[in-house]
């Protein structure tokens, strides 16, 4: 359960956290919180994982990682677990899930990829990536298009 | 961008210190004024390069349902079919990608009921019957931080 000042904290933060000298400060006055006390809520929201950071949402098209694509991955189930983490481990990899239903009743494991090279090198990647944990039925998913991108706001 | 703004983006996207002046204190880390480093970054944000500053959160930790939509829709239909989902606040990502599932969104929303509701709507509002839903079952990586 959130209490009120937690709420407010969350609120403040799903937006943008003011580009001023004292952000804190600038929060806690407009919640009518000292700035300590908005600094603690947050760490605890850190350490109960409720947020998993503060900090730049950075646009990866603008930084150079212009190829983009979702690898599906058909893993026999009672390897997921090691084959997910190793997949994981990939520094491209931002993202690695188990999902349910299987797609196409096999594709279980789900990678994003962002990578700053073409195409071609992507898929050499991912190449390496299937020869390391030696599965080779895969779909890959370009990104061609993007439709939306935006922040959840939760309360 | 410079090798400066490189070193803001890469450290402001490992977190902000919880202090009385975290921009300041980033600042000197990197040896520059407080005042460059926010000049620097509102003109990021300007560009678009940093979409915001803010929290990241774990939606289930905040009683959130989430899942990944797969959707098979017409060519011809794709415009009119994102209008209609981007409408929900809850779709936060939706992208065009080629392959027999060609549209892919996710969807937060505040319990299963609402999920299974928004999904129903969506089927009906566009006629679009091939949308799956993909339920996270085991997260092994999350990490959206891209080194500059």
């Amino acid at each position: 359960m959130l209490t009120e000042e937690e709420k407010g904290v969350i609120r403040a933060l799903q937006g943008d956290v003011p580009l001023v000298e004292g952000p804190f400060r600038e929060i806690g006055l407009r919640l009518g919180m000292a700035q300590e006390r908005v600094m603690t809520v947050i760490a605890g929201l850190i350490e109960r994982g409720v947020i998993r950071r503060v900090g730049a949402v950075v646009r990866h098209g603008r930084v150079g990682y212009g190829t983009n694509a979702m690898v599906l991955w058909a893993v026999p189930p009672e390897r997921c677990r090691a084959v997910g983490e190793r997949l994981a481990a990939f520094s491209a990899v931002s993202h690695c899930y188990l999902r349910e239903p299987y797609l196409e009743g096999r594709y279980n494991i789900y990678t994003m990829i962002h990578h700053r090279g073409t195409e071609e090198d992507c898929a050499a990647l991912i190449d390496e990536m299937a020869k390391e944990v030696g599965i080779e039925d895969r779909l890959v998913l370009y990104s061609e298009r993007e439709y939306k991108k935006t922040s959840m706001e939760y309360l | 961008m410079d090798e400066q703004d490189a070193k803001i983006l890469n450290r402001l996207q490992r977190g902000l210190p919880l202090s009385a002046t975290p921009y300041g204190d980033v600042a000197a880390e990197l040896g520059m004024t407080g005042e460059e480093l926010i000049r620097r970054v509102r003109r990021m944000k300007e560009e678009g390069v940093i979409r915001r500053i803010g929290a990241v959160f774990n939606p289930a930790a905040l009683g959130y349902v989430s899942t990944l939509v797969a959707a098979r829709v017409p060519p011809e239909g794709v415009e009119a079919f994102v209008a209609v989902v981007n409408a929900y606040p809850g779709v936060t990502h939706n992208y065009g990608r080629r392959g027999a599932y060609n549209v892919w969104f996710t969807l937060t929303c505040k319990g299963e009921d609402e999920l299974a509701r928004t999904i129903d709507e969506i089927r009906a509002a566009t006629g679009v019957k091939d949308l799956i839903s993909l339920r996270s079952r085991e997260v092994y990586k999350i990490d959206a931080r891209f080194e500059v």
